[in-house]
């Protein structure tokens, strides 16, 4: 059975391009434009992996989100792959947060710059997820 | 003045003496403190000073990473996209599909063109914030401003399902301005009404004299802006926890640069909103009068 991916971004071209490259890859997609879309569609589906925007129109609304998810037993076993527009470190000083020290405590398992490659993409969701769908 | 001289044996015109030294001393000393007391109170000033200047260069240092953060976003997020666009398209993802092809490239060129307007924008605002923007003033019609707009924001209205009023005053004087910039400002508070508008909905366009002003009016009544929200609207890249619409469209830009453009004209702008009732912009700009210059 195919995986299922949940992408949430605020960016239509982003989301529609990861369809794309992602359904080409075997996996079966889904899309929320923000932090509570992303909630409803985990009312009824719940995805293998998510990957999530950390600044959509609310700043710093992927950690937001992140850190809920893994605050609720029903989805803290979702793994989630944070995307970044502009880079990692500076995306989470902002927050005041630094990734060489807190990685580990951050409620995430696997970051990404934009742009992301197809074959990028595809490899980082097969690391996280543990094997691979096609 | 000098001191008298005492005979050695004269007791009481040595005590004289010493009890005016007292005297003098004491006064000295009390000059002396109010001397202190006055550095005491301008140091005390200069420290109240001093710290203000530290906090606001604090402040605008935070401003300035603030805002190379932001535009580093704004301008990465659609490159990225259309990175992304041209990788699918090329790596092969979409063969046989020339019409899917044919949509994300459409969409690849509009992201493309709201980088430029964005750079121009900054361009302009930078300008604007050094006050090395050459503004050219002429005397303009309110007529030779709006009328251009008008078809292009019906249009923009029809296809948010709004309704545009125009209520422009007739033989209104001129004002003194540079006509593109005034478009601009315009093109950006009417586009705003019509986005933030529930559909169905009103935003009424008026302007009309006031004393020596000529006072434009565009009043939605929309989404609105909550309160506390309000005295943020003029900042670079802010934009309200509850303004809709697409990210590409509303940049954030909009309204610092308005903001400059009618400070520029020696102009006001004034923001009234209530939350889910919606927003009133009013902008005064001064009319014109024979013999002004440039500014």
């Amino acid at each position: 059975m195919s995986k299922k991916v949940l992408i949430v971004d605020d960016d239509p071209e982003f989301v529609e391009t990861s369809e794309i490259i992602l359904r080409a890859h075997g996996y079966e997609t889904l899309s929320a434009n923000n932090g509570d879309e992303a909630f409803k569609i985990l009312k009824s589906e719940i995805p293998d992996i998510i990957l999530l925007d950390i600044m959509m129109k609310t700043k710093g609304e992927g950690l937001w989100v992140s850190e809920k998810l893994k605050a609720d037993k029903n989805f803290r076993g979702i793994p989630i792959l944070m995307i970044t527009a502009v880079n990692q470190d500076a995306d989470m000083s902002k927050f005041h947060i630094d990734p060489s020290i807190d990685q580990e405590y951050l409620p995430v398992d696997g970051f990404l710059q934009k742009p992301i490659e197809p074959d990028e993409l595809v490899q980082e969701i097969e690391r996280i997820i543990g094997d691979k769908v096609s | 003045m000098k001191a008298k001289k005492c005979e050695v044996k004269d007791s009481e015109c040595h005590l004289e003496r010493i009890r005016r030294w007292h005297s003098d001393l004491e006064s000295n000393i009390s000059s002396l403190i109010d001397v202190l007391k006055e550095i005491k109170e301008s140091s005390k000033v200069a420290t109240i000073e001093c710290s203000d200047y530290y906090s606001k260069t604090v402040e605008l240092t935070q401003a300035k990473t603030t805002f190379t953060f932001e535009i580093s976003h704004e301008l990465k997020a659609p490159i990225a996209s259309v990175y992304n666009i041209l990788n699918v398209i090329i790596d092969g993802y979409l063969e046989g599909n020339r019409e899917k092809q044919i949509d994300l490239l459409k969409r690849a060129r509009v992201r493309i063109r709201g980088i430029v307007k964005l750079l121009d924008d900054l361009l302009l605002l930078s300008q604007l914030v050094e006050g090395t923007k050459k503004i050219k003033m002429t005397a303009i019609d309110i007529e030779d401003i709006l009328t251009p707009l008008i078809d292009r924001m019906e249009e923009y209205a029809r296809e948010n399902n709004i309704s545009l009023s125009w209520n422009l005053a007739n033989n209104a004087p001129p004002i003194f301005g540079q006509l593109e910039l005034l478009e601009m400002v315009f093109s950006n508070i009417i586009s705003n009404g019509i986005k933030y508008s529930n559909p169905g909905g009103i935003v009424e366009v008026e302007a009309k004299r006031e004393d020596s002003y000529i006072i434009f009016l565009v009043r939605d009544h929309g989404i609105g802006i909550k309160r506390e929200e309000i005295p943020k609207i003029f900042d670079v890249f802010f934009r309200g926890k509850y303004a809709r619409g697409d990210t590409r469209e509303g940049m954030g830009l909009g309204l610092s640069l308005v903001k400059k453009i009618i400070d520029a004209h020696h102009g006001i702008i004034n923001i009234k909103s209530k939350f889910n009732k919606g927003t009133t912009v009013t902008i005064r700009l001064p009319e014109y009068k024979k013999g002004r210059k440039n500014v």
